[in-house]
């Protein structure tokens, strides 16, 4: 994904990607990238979770108007054990609908 | 080969957010349920891409992908291809507009030079030319 990140930065048009996995997006360098320290496969939160969807979203978003530096990684210290509890009702109640 | 120094140089939104006009781009295997998945087993990946209307709801949508947990998007597309909040936000103007169409492949390709040869510049090259994106955001799953 990092490498289709530069490949589109690189044709003049701004990006920004949200990563679970500081590691691999340090090493391939991409232009700006949001950072959540969550399991794979919930980049953007939890089910129904519309809040916290959003935040994350606007979160990456604000950097492609703020962000300076190429390989800008912002951090959102949201744990993921809050994200579990409140996501949990939502969840319950999603799976009802 | 990337390295230590080789960073591509930061593009500049030539205008605010509320004007811009935003693409999404996803490894999550996420493709409308019409349409024939992606190929999931072949060892060294699928270097295909697919397109998903911007305007799709969760209901049409289906995850096609092995290499990552999506019981919870299965529940929620929007846990890893947010279309919906794109959409709202567009709608309340804080963006300005999305492109059309979305982009969707699946990861864990095990050749990286074929990989950025092919999808990369596929893909990159459908987000400026075709779909004309101001920005764009990457989620990989």
């Amino acid at each position: 994904m990092g490498l289709i990140q530069r490949a589109i930065e690189a044709r003049g048009v701004p990006t920004v990607s949200v990563t679970v996995a500081r590691d691999v997006t340090e090493v391939i360098k991409v232009p700006r990238a949001v950072f959540l320290p969550w399991p794979m496969g919930h980049h953007f939160g939890a089910p129904f979770h519309r809040d916290l969807q959003r935040r994350v979203v606007l979160a990456a978003l604000g950097l492609l108007e703020t962000s300076n530096e190429p390989g800008t990684i912002f951090d959102l210290p949201i744990k993921w054990a809050d994200v579990r509890r409140e996501a949990k009702t939502l969840t319950e109640q999603g799976r009802k609908l | 080969m990337i390295r230590k120094e080789s960073y591509v140089g930061q593009a500049r939104l030539a205008k605010p957010l509320t004007e811009c006009r935003l693409t999404l781009v996803s490894s999550c295997g996420v493709h409308l349920k019409t349409e024939k998945p992606l190929d999931v087993c072949h060892p060294f990946g699928d270097f295909r891409f697919m397109r998903v209307p911007s305007g799709a709801k969760h209901e049409e949508l289906i995850i096609h992908q092995l290499k990552y947990p999506h019981d919870d998007a299965d529940l929620d597309i929007n846990v890893i291809f947010p279309i919906e909040r794109l959409q709202e936000l567009s709608q309340e103007g804080q963006l300005g507009e999305l492109t059309a169409n979305f982009f969707s492949f699946i990861g864990y390709n095990m050749d990286p030079e074929k990989f950025e040869r092919t999808l990369a510049a596929g893909i990159a090259e459908a987000v400026v030319e075709e779909e004309q994106a101001d920005c764009a955001l990457l989620a990989p799953a």
